[in-house]
């Protein structure tokens, strides 16, 4: 029956929104994590989520992603509430390394195939060997950026319709950042919609499509890039500076 | 997707469990010769030795049982409430497939470490004759239960084989459902979770006790109160057990703090 409705509503809702927050709050306890946020993301877009540390992103980030339940409002993926049949459709990088320790490169691999119908083995072996990076390795043995990268591989080798990634660059030597913006560029669906959650915003900036600000669990802005550009005549990092300004 | 996840799971539990089986098992051997040993031999540094084995015999069997539920515990700790959650909590699968996989991968290890350490016995212990005395051993007490109690034994044995299913699935959900209640928490998530397993210990043992008393003045006469008994208790395991699984799954959905 949830599935019935699920794909009503999947249909009902296709070419719209891959993802809508619709008066979505979230607070832990007392503390009020975000506070009633409404935005919608079209497919085909890249989307900076940006704020200060603190600022509810990951909290945001969860809730797509069903680890977190909404203490009101709801959050619609691809015109569903974020449950099985989304994951499928959704391509998470969490802002922490957290794959399984023990695994060797391969085993992860299987793992990715196993489990998600939209796992191109082929792009995520290639992009391995283009790094080096041993399959025959278990995880512990790598190095935190390589693990970095090589959960980022696993990520972006899938066709999802949204992609999200928190803080993607957060920790990575300049290099490996434009390694890993290299890769999501080239990489993403064309018809998805990336989300990249960061405070790096230089680095993010000629990626980006489109921004939200957030701060304080409350939006505050949604805007294109070029929008801003052309009307306030700023770069998306001097104007997050002027908005953020402490 | 159960049967994937389930896949993974003895991937990753039977890569500790099997190398610990095959120790046992070369222990056990290891052990036979050396009872033959100190049967046979009066030499002081044989005897010693043999000695030392049966220690290492002793002591790697307390390793696999201890290990089994360690693992029980550390898998669904691990794999699901620590960072690995973020991997496992975002596959497209559901939270009761997430469950059922811990369930069924730990009951089986459990299983298995008993046969294991019965093998290890019986190998430690073997001499030809023993398996037709063991053979013999066990029909007879099939017959005296058959004859002195006036029941069926093969249906008492099945009653018993079921009930330790169940009985170490509701154990195992028992550990889930405390963890997953204590690290919903933000702070002190492993310590509150050993006392929520306390608090579910107490409340059990507090419903055993006014449970046991309504049977007070019940006639368990006759061969059949038997069976009845041990329904009862298989009826009685898997209702806890379910009652702990609903705890596991709904703190799950509705209450996962992963850091």
């Amino acid at each position: 029956m949830d599935n019935l409705e699920n794909e009503a509503l999947s249909t009902q809702h296709s070419g719209g929104a891959v993802l809508e927050c619709k008066d979505l709050s979230k607070s832990y306890g007392n503390m009020p994590a975000l506070n009633h946020i409404n935005f919608s993301i079209e497919p085909g877009r890249i989307v900076g989520l940006l704020g200060p540390n603190g600022s509810g992103k990951t909290t945001l980030i969860k809730l797509v992603n069903g680890l977190l339940t909404p203490s009101s409002g709801e959050v619609l993926v691809d015109g569903m509430a974020p449950g099985k049949q989304t994951r499928a459709e959704v391509s998470f990088l969490p802002d922490r390394t957290c794959l399984p320790t023990w695994m060797t490169a391969t085993q992860l691999l299987d793992f990715y195939q196993d489990f998600y119908a939209d796992f191109r083995r082929d792009a995520a072996e290639e992009m391995l060997e283009h790094l080096g990076i041993n399959k025959k390795q278990t995880i512990k043995q790598m190095s935190k950026g390589t693990r970095e990268k090589v959960q980022l591989i696993m990520v972006m080798s899938r066709s999802a319709k949204l992609y999200l990634l928190d803080e993607p660059i957060g920790g990575v030597d300049p290099a490996t950042r434009d390694y890993i913006l290299t890769t999501i560029i080239t990489n993403y669906n064309p018809e998805a919609a990336v989300i990249i959650s960061t405070h790096l915003i230089s680095d993010v900036e000629k990626v980006l499509d489109e921004v939200i600000f957030i701060n304080q669990g409350q939006m505050v802005l949604q805007s294109s890039v070029d929008q801003i550009r052309e009307e306030k005549g700023m770069s998306v990092d001097a104007l997050f500076r002027e908005v953020f300004k402490c | 997707m159960l049967s994937k996840l389930l896949k993974h799971e003895f991937r990753a539990t039977g890569r500790i469990m099997g190398p610990l089986y095959l120790v046992l098992l070369a222990l056990s051997i290891c052990a036979n010769f050396s009872i033959r040993l100190l049967d046979s031999s009066d030499a002081r540094f044989l005897n010693i030795l043999g000695g030392l084995i049966m220690v290492l015999f002793v002591l790697c069997i307390t390793a696999v049982c201890i290990m089994t539920l360690v693992l029980m515990i550390n898998r669904f700790r691990t794999n699901l409430l620590g960072d690995e959650g973020y991997v496992m909590f975002t596959l497209p699968v559901s939270v009761h497939e997430q469950v059922w996989s811990k369930i069924i991968v730990s009951v089986v290890w459990f299983i298995a470490t008993g046969v294991a350490v019965c093998l290890a016995a019986l190998i430690a212990a073997f001499r030809v004759a023993y398996v037709g005395q063991i053979v013999e051993a066990i029909r007879e007490v099939m017959a005296h239960i058959t004859a002195y109690y006036a029941i069926n034994g093969v249906g008492f044995l099945l009653e018993f084989i079921v009930l330790c299913f169940v009985g170490i699935a509701s154990s195992c959900l028992q550990c889930y459902a405390s963890m997953a209640v204590g690290h919903s928490f933000a702070n002190h998530k492993t310590l509150l979770s050993v006392v929520f397993f306390f608090v579910f210990q107490f409340a059990l043992q507090f419903l055993g006790l006014s449970g046991a008393f309504s049977f007070e003045g019940f006639n368990f006469g006759g061969p059949q109160a038997i069976h009845a008994f041990m329904l009862i208790l298989i009826g009685l395991s898997a209702a806890v057990g379910a009652v702990f699984y609903i705890i596991t799954t709904q703190m799950l959905k509705k209450r996962l703090n992963l850091e």
